[in-house]
């Protein structure tokens, strides 16, 4: 069912005040703008706007050539930048054909679960500031500075690093990587401690959490959400688990889920998930050779076979797919991303109705959309 | 009695919060006083783009128009004539703009002769976005002030003092360059 | 194609101003921060009990014209006192947050930051100050005026040392509660007067946290009363002796603990500015020094309420005197000194609690206020009386 698209004062009535939350406002994590009614505090419609970031990725998409396209898939969702790259190149490497090293999934795990874990950090920082505490912001973005830090020693670039491609990874890690995500995953451990103590375990954010923004497993598996906003409520729901690629097959996790389904539970499956993402890399790290090939045999000019595909991967929004279709020439026919953040940015109006509107912001950081991903 | 246990366990919690908080206070801030010191950068790092000049002066660049082929924002512009005297080509015009350069340097890597290298420079700040729109002259330029760049066919390399161009030493090669370097030096394209 | 003149000369050269940051010199920050503090502390003897003395002494307070001029004199002194404590305290602020955040805070325009305020409140001087043509204006203009000029009415009241107060009021406690509600008409007023929904849903927060705020307030300042059987600020600080009020009326304490917080607005109360959610609420209109207003007189209340809690439950100048006789100049010297650090201590506490803690929802605000401050500051306010009596009757 289409909802409302505006939000028109209602004549005669004159106790409810609407608001353009956004697009310049600082709780809106970038370009959001959302029509609400308010009667005092209490929020009575609501109406998302999206596409103030639209940058046409589809469409130039199918101008470029493929290894141009890994480019531009990184700016979707840049706070989990690498993260976007498989599925585009996971779809490639099938219709090419092309064998992946086992030691570049490897190193491609561990890059993803860092960025899930830089992602999440970001997540917390920005969330926490919506809910009013200054301090966790900075704590967190200095712990993903280290991850930062890391991936511009291998890769070149900090937060966009066009890193993967096609058959694996673009060059071999850096020769201290192994010892500086060693160092980062024993640093991050004696640091989670202390975000609990300020988030999950205060009393004052518990009493903003619970029972806030509660999504029903029913309404959520209906509206497509995913990542952790599903498993919050209670549907283990993971691609990692579903559909494994690359070097997931190999690791043991969890699924960490919940089945409250409000701001909590979300706040908490984020918080397991970094935990498990920490678990993940350490196998991976054990698991990884040394030296050894980073790259598979791929044909200088990417000509995939014409056909289609579609692959999926657990980016830290959630189920991020991208379809391919080759006409087998060195341009996509057409590039189909579906977006994670853009699903859950559609339950806005079921959460924030009847909400109040200090719940409506905590509500938005736990959904945490990134809005390069959302308008594309 | 349950409410007294349960304002115990949120004072208990504050109060961890609050431990939490003030035990950073002696811990050293991380903040980086950038134009007192300037961060050191990984020399794989995409900042400026450069195009390197041979010892002789002439360029390294071939003309080959590979990296203008593979640019994902078409930034690069090159005008190439035959060369007169020999075979190949030789640069005409050789632009590149700056400012909607994506710095994801599929350039580099396409090179063939690592002409166009990605150096550690990285203040690029200027007041008028125009000049960001960088021709031969200030690339060249770029590349004669670059002390080490990158190319992912030759590694890191640096300029000795004296103007010479040489490999840097195994502990400044970021990583993949083993077999690199095994091959022992061949990579000079002079 | 023209020739793009070379990097060198047209790349933005960043700007290396003040204090060179990589070559920390912890003695001359050590040396600022006491030279600020003692500025705070010359300003409080000069503001408190030099200048009442000299008037005193000279015999000028009998004379009309010596009474204008001291008032005068005074109001320049509170005011210079005011700024002094906004100046020291913004900077203590931003350095205390810095510190338990990683990173340095400000650092540049003197020794570690120190002069980082005068600079800022240069530039919102230089700002034009700017009115939407929404607004009311009168109510607009006025607004700023009110939540400073109510802060700095508390000031009066306020004893640093024996003796030494501005005005010793026979209803000082009553006093209090007058005048800090005062500061709330201003918030509210600023509020609902600049035409800006952000601005009025701050206005309304604003308006049910205070005045909810100042009843359990109130009450635990009407406790302190019953319980030393004064109204008189100076008369609750003399009835410590030997016991601080915090042990018999802790529950006291702790509403005007949180009640305090609540009225400076800081987080976790600080609802009617909330950042996140209201843009700037109740001063989102407000800019150059209407602004700056509304900032001084929060940073003036950081200050005072505080005071207020070392005066009511800790024992407010008390401290060993080292063979001064009390009363005399000497010996107020050293009480005010003593006030001053209880206070300060009192103001690191609330920052530190401003850095940990994010923010209470409305209702749960309204709940904190009336369901569990009320009824504990009702409590509070029996076991005072019981104790009282208790007293009489020993
Ligand atoms: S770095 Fe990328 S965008 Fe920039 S010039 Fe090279 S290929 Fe083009
Ligand atoms: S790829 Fe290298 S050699 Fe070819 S045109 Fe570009 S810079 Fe010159």
């Amino acid at each position: 069912m289409r909802g409302p698209t505006t939000v028109e004062p209602v004549p005669g009535r004159t106790d409810e005040l609407i608001i353009n939350m956004g697009p310049q406002h600082p709780a809106t994590h970038g370009v959001l703008k959302v029509v609400i009614g308010v009667e005092g505090e209490r929020i009575t419609r609501a109406v998302p706007h999206i596409g103030f970031l639209h940058r046409n990725h589809e469409k130039i998409e199918e101008a470029r050539t493929y290894p141009q396209i890994i480019t531009y898939t990184d700016r979707m969702d840049y706070v989990s930048g690498l993260q976007n790259e498989l599925p585009f190149i996971l779809a490639v490497e099938d219709l090419l054909g092309v064998e992946v090293p086992p030691r570049a999934k490897l190193i491609r795990t561990i890059f993803f679960e860092l960025f899930r874990i830089a992602s999440h950090l970001v997540w917390l920082g920005t969330g926490m500031l919506d809910l009013g505490a200054i301090t966790p912001f900075l704590y967190t973005f200095r712990d993903r500075e280290m991850i930062l830090e890391i991936t511009e020693k291998t890769a070149g670039a900090r937060m966009l690093p066009n890193y993967f491609t096609f058959g694996g990874v673009r060059r071999d890690v850096h020769p201290d990587f192994f010892k500086d995500v060693a160092h980062f995953l024993d640093f991050f451990e004696t640091r989670l401690p202390d975000y609990y103590a300020l988030v999950l375990d205060s009393p004052v954010f518990q009493a903003r959490a619970v029972g806030v923004g509660v999504l029903s497993r029913e309404r959520a598996i209906a509206r497509g959400a995913s990542g952790p906003v599903i498993r919050a409520s209670g549907v283990a729901y993971d691609v990692r688990k579903a559909e494994p690629y690359d070097a997931y097959p190999e690791l043991e996790f969890e699924v960490p889920t919940r089945p409250e389904g409000d701001v909590f539970a979300r706040f908490w499956v984020r918080f397991k998930e970094m935990e498990e993402s920490v678990k993940i890399i350490r196998q991976a790290l054990e698991k990884t050779p040394k030296t050894g090939p980073y790259k598979g045999k791929v044909p200088p000019r990417v000509k995939p076979k014409p056909g289609a595909r579609y692959r999926a991967v657990e980016i830290s929004r959630g189920h991020l797919g991208t379809y391919v279709v080759s006409d087998g020439s060195e341009r996509p026919l057409r590039v189909k991303h579906r977006s994670p953040s853009f699903a859950n940015l559609q339950l806005i109006p079921d959460l924030f109705v009847g909400a109040r509107f200090a719940d409506a912001i905590a509500i938005l950081s736990s959904l945490d959309p990134v809005f390069g991903e959302v308008d594309r | 009695m349950s409410l007294f246990a349960e304002v115990w366990e949120a004072v208990k919690a504050v109060g961890a919060g609050l431990g939490a908080v003030n035990k950073r206070i002696s811990e050293p801030a991380v903040t980086e006083f950038y134009p007192y010191k300037k961060p050191e950068i990984p020399p794989v790092s995409v900042q400026f783009l450069a195009l390197i000049q041979n010892e002789d002066g002439t360029d390294r660049c071939v003309a080959c128009l590979q990296c203008e082929r593979v640019c994902p924002s078409q930034v690069i512009t090159i005008e190439r004539k035959r060369n007169p005297e020999g075979k190949g080509f030789v640069l005409e015009r050789f632009d590149l703009d700056f400012a909607n350069c994506m710095h994801c340097a599929n350039c580099v890597e396409a090179c063939p002769v690592s002409a166009i290298v990605t150096v550690g420079a990285f203040e690029h700040a200027v007041y008028d976005i125009n000049l960001l729109k960088a021709d031969k002259a200030m690339l060249d330029h770029i590349g004669h002030e670059a002390k080490t760049w990158y190319s992912p066919k030759f590694g890191v390399e640096i300029r000795t003092p004296d103007g010479r161009i040489e490999k840097a030493p195994p502990e400044m090669q970021p990583g993949g360059l083993a077999e690199l370097l095994a091959e022992g030096e061949g990579g000079e394209a002079s | 194609m023209s020739r793009m003149p070379l990097p060198a000369d047209r790349l933005v050269q960043p700007r290396l101003v003040g204090y060179d940051p990589t070559h920390p010199r912890p003695w001359l920050e050590r040396i600022a921060y006491t030279l600020f503090f003692s500025a705070l502390w010359v300003m409080v003897i000069l503001a408190y009990g030099a200048v009442p003395a000299l008037f005193r002494h000279y015999g000028w307070l009998s004379t009309t014209a010596g009474f204008l001029i001291y008032a005068a004199v005074e109001a320049v002194l509170a005011f210079l006192l005011a700024a002094v404590v906004a100046l020291i305290l913004i900077v203590v602020l931003r350095k205390y947050l810095g510190k338990v955040q990683e990173r340095v805070g400000p650092m540049h325009y003197g020794p570690a930051g120190v002069f980082q305020t005068v600079f800022d409140a240069l530039k919102l001087l230089g700002k034009e100050d700017f009115a939407p043509k929404r607004v009311d204006w009168l109510i607009f203009r006025l607004a700023p005026a009110i939540v400073f000029v109510s802060a700095f009415l508390l000031m009066v009241a306020l004893p640093v040392a024996g003796g030494w107060v501005m005005a010793d009021l026979n209803v000082g406690l009553l006093y209090i509660v007058a005048v800090s509600t005062l500061g709330a008409y201003g918030v509210v007023l600023g509020g609902l007067s600049q035409g800006n929904k952000w601005g009025l849903l701050g206005g309304f927060r604003a308006g049910a946290q205070l005045v909810s705020y100042e009843v359990p307030l109130a009450l635990a300042l009407l406790s302190v009363g019953v319980y030393s059987g004064s109204l008189r600020l100076s008369d609750v600080v003399e009835h410590q002796y030997g016991l601080w009020h915090v042990v018999p009326l802790f529950l006291s304490f702790l509403v005007y603990l949180v009640a305090s917080i609540a009225e400076l607005k800081a987080t976790p109360f600080d609802l009617p500015e909330a950042e996140s959610e209201l843009v700037a609420g109740y001063n989102t209109e407000y800019s150059g020094m209407s602004f700056a207003f509304f900032f001084l007189a929060e940073f003036v209340e950081l200050f005072l309420l505080p005071g207020f809690m070392v005066v009511l439950f800790f024992g407010g100048w008390h401290g060993p005197l080292f063979g001064l006789e009390p009363g005399s100049f000497a010996a107020g010297v050293l009480q005010s000194l003593y006030f001053l650090v209880k206070v300060a201590v009192w103001v690191w506490i609330f920052l530190w609690i401003r850095a940990t803690l994010p923010r209470f929802r409305d209702d749960q605000l309204m709940d904190l206020a009336w369901k569990g401050l009320l009824p504990l500051a009702l409590v509070g306010l029996l076991v005072a009386a019981f104790l009282r009596m208790f007293l009489e009757v020993l």
